[in-house]
């Protein structure tokens, strides 16, 4: 007993376990098996095979184990492209919060895929739709994201887009942000919580 | 002196409801999403518990609901009233709440008072409701 | 030459200062308060002269909106204490024996395996930190058969482990019986480690980014992954911790750096509080 010799250790020699198929098809089929273990390994699998973007995203409402689910995300990250994103877009409406806040992380990555079906959802008829657009722009690496904001200071009718934007606004606004900010607290500068925002983001823009 | 753990993912919204909190008299601390809500709640020391939690529901890594959920989970030291903060205002997402183990909803932007009298009113903490009633234009 | 040249360094207002802290904290879970003025404001004005951006805000603006990670990477390293030295946060090697190895044994029969991952093993002062604690403060080391498991992606660092030799720099935090134990005077300035102890650490080269090397890691008890995942994008982040996980015993534990945070990386893992330390753990399965 102790430590264990090297001489002793055979572990990490062990043998890939050949037994499941480690092609395209296979691993799909296995993103439906019973076991939680073989669905994420194939999860994770697919991270290198471009074709397993629909499959992926299709097990996504499905999959009811957090870990899979994750596996499935991060695979779908990896592999980045238009069709990962417009397989997770509907999911901004999922009311599931973990498949919501997982879609959002993964396409915030993807800016220039992402790019064109902005302005589309800051216009959706439901404003939770928006605030979880505006939220993705939070991390988007976009040069379109202090133009859209402004876009939602100025135009948006619902308080709590503007103060998602708000909270956006005080890390990537410019002092061109500023004229969207007076518009926005000529709008809802009489809520308690808009008006501390829009100092903030005042702050945070400076003088320079 | 009570302690109030304010959870949300947003900066602003974070230091807003702080602001109010610690000007009706409370100490507070923070958090930006469930999951590092539960590390502070681990953090704290025995003579140093949180008395309060106010909630976002929307957040990522672990959203509001599973925070509560988690929270309630532990041992009775870190039990505490929960305010639970959302944008939405449908009555299933206050229900939900309460299945989850909050004490309190309200709809954001939370208005000042709203807010501070909860608080005051979960922790029982008269002389702040009073002073806040007094005080505070919404 | 540019006028700006014979101007000043950029003074770093309050507001720049917050604005940094908040996307700072936001990232990494790191908070810088009012009195980090001094250390944060110097390695800012540093990072804006190195990259040649003309102000705070256009070095921030390119950090916030740069599509590889380049310069949160070098921000990152300039903002956190990189040394390794035997005994580093050694707060959590006293949970590894005092609590998580009891809990772990508790559900293995006397005789079988437990498992423990250092990873990076960078030149080794951790794996081996590792090694000296389960000899000298586990109660059980006797019942069960501890196999130290550690990785780096970076060979040469892997060799030096292997070497075995260390300054006076690193070995400092050592009580003076473990280092008469272990090691030997090697040259004027140097320790080098009892070969018994290179023995009993698995050396590999890994790379936490690829599944299939992963792959090969498996029952896991324990994994020390300290300052290491701070350092990674936040998809690579969320890979590494991934993989991990899956490499875990259910029960098994993680310990990141003191100032890391899964809150940034994972809602797979419990938070588990010790007296000694607070840790992640793989739940058990239901």
């Amino acid at each position: 007993m102790g430590l264990k010799k090297l001489v002793d250790m055979p572990t990490l020699r062990l043998v890939e376990d050949r037994d499941r198929e480690r092609d395209l098809p296979g691993l799909v089929a296995q993103l439906g098996d019973a076991d939680a273990a073989v669905r994420r390994w194939a999860a994770r699998d697919l991270a290198s095979h471009p074709g397993a973007v629909p499959a992926l995203a299709g097990r996504l409402t499905d999959e009811a184990d957090s870990s899979v689910r994750s596996a499935l995300f991060n695979s779908l990250a990896r592999l980045s492209g238009d069709i990962v994103v417009t397989s997770l877009l509907p999911l901004l409406r999922s009311e599931d919060p973990g498949l919501r806040n997982g879609a959002i992380e993964v396409l915030s990555g993807l800016p220039d895929a992402v790019a064109p079906h902005i302005e589309a959802l800051l216009q959706d008829a439901d404003s939770d739709v928006r605030i979880f657009t505006v939220n993705l722009l939070g991390d988007l690496r976009h040069e379109r994201v202090t133009h859209w904001l402004a876009q939602v200071l100025m135009h948006d009718s619902a308080v709590n887009v503007v103060g998602s934007a708000l909270e956006v606004l005080a890390e990537v606004g410019t002092p061109d942000s500023l004229p969207a900010l007076r518009c926005a607290a000529r709008r809802f500068g009489d809520d308690a919580f808009i008006a501390f925002a829009i100092d903030l983001a005042t702050e945070r823009i400076g003088r320079s | 002196m009570h302690r109030i753990l304010v959870i949300d993912d947003a900066a602003t919204v974070r230091m807003y409801h702080r602001k109010l909190l610690s000007d009706a008299g409370w100490q507070t601390d923070e958090a930006l999403n469930g999951v590092e809500a539960l590390e502070r709640v681990h953090a704290q020391e025995d003579d140093a518990v949180f008395d309060l939690y106010v909630v976002d529901v929307n957040m990522p890594r672990m959203d509001g609901y599973s925070f509560v959920r988690e929270l309630r989970k532990l041992d009775a030291r870190h039990q505490a009233p929960v305010v639970m903060v959302s944008t939405e205002a449908k009555s299933q997402d206050a229900v939900a709440a309460f299945d989850a183990g909050a004490n309190c909803y309200l709809v954001k932007p939370a208005q000042p008072l709203a807010l501070v009298l909860s608080a005051a009113l979960l922790l029982g903490d008269r002389q702040a409701a009073i002073k806040a009633s007094r005080g505070v234009r919404s | 030459m540019k006028a700006a040249a014979f101007l000043a360094p950029p003074a770093i207002t309050d507001a720049d200062f917050r604005k940094f802290a908040e996307f700072f904290y936001r990232k990494t879970g790191i908070h810088f308060d009012e009195s980090k003025r001094y250390f944060v404001d110097k390695r800012l004005i540093e990072r804006i002269e190195i990259t040649g951006a003309e102000s705070f805000r256009a070095w921030f603006v390119a950090l916030r909106f740069e599509a590889d990670g380049a310069e949160m990477q070098h921000l990152v390293n300039i903002m956190t204490v990189n040394e390794t030295y035997f005994f580093r946060e050694s707060y959590q090697f006293d949970c590894l024996v005092n609590n998580m190895l009891d809990e772990i044994a508790a559900r293995k029969r006397p005789g079988s395996r437990i498992r423990i991952w250092s990873i990076p093993s960078s030149t080794g002062e951790e794996p081996y930190s590792i090694a000296i604690y389960l000899l000298e403060r586990w109660k059980k080391i006797d019942q069960y058969d501890v196999e130290i498991l550690s990785s780096d992606i970076d060979t040469t660092v892997l060799k030096a482990a292997q070497r075995g030799i260390y300054s006076q720099r690193s070995i400092a935090h050592l009580p003076a019986p473990y280092l008469k134990k272990y090691f030997t005077s090697h040259g004027e300035n140097e320790w080098r480690i009892s070969r018994d102890l290179v023995d009993s650490v698995e050396f590999t080269r890994v790379n936490l980014s690829d599944p299939a090397d992963t792959r090969r890691f498996r029952d896991i008890d324990v994994i020390f992954c300290r300052n290491l995942l701070i350092y990674f994008d936040d998809l690579s982040r969320r890979v590494a911790a991934e993989a991990m996980f899956d490499s875990m015993s259910p029960g098994g534990f993680m310990c990141l750096g003191h100032s890391e945070s899964m809150s940034r990386m994972s809602s797979l893992y419990t938070v588990r509080r010790f007296p000694d330390a607070m840790v992640y753990q793989k739940p058990l399965e239901a």
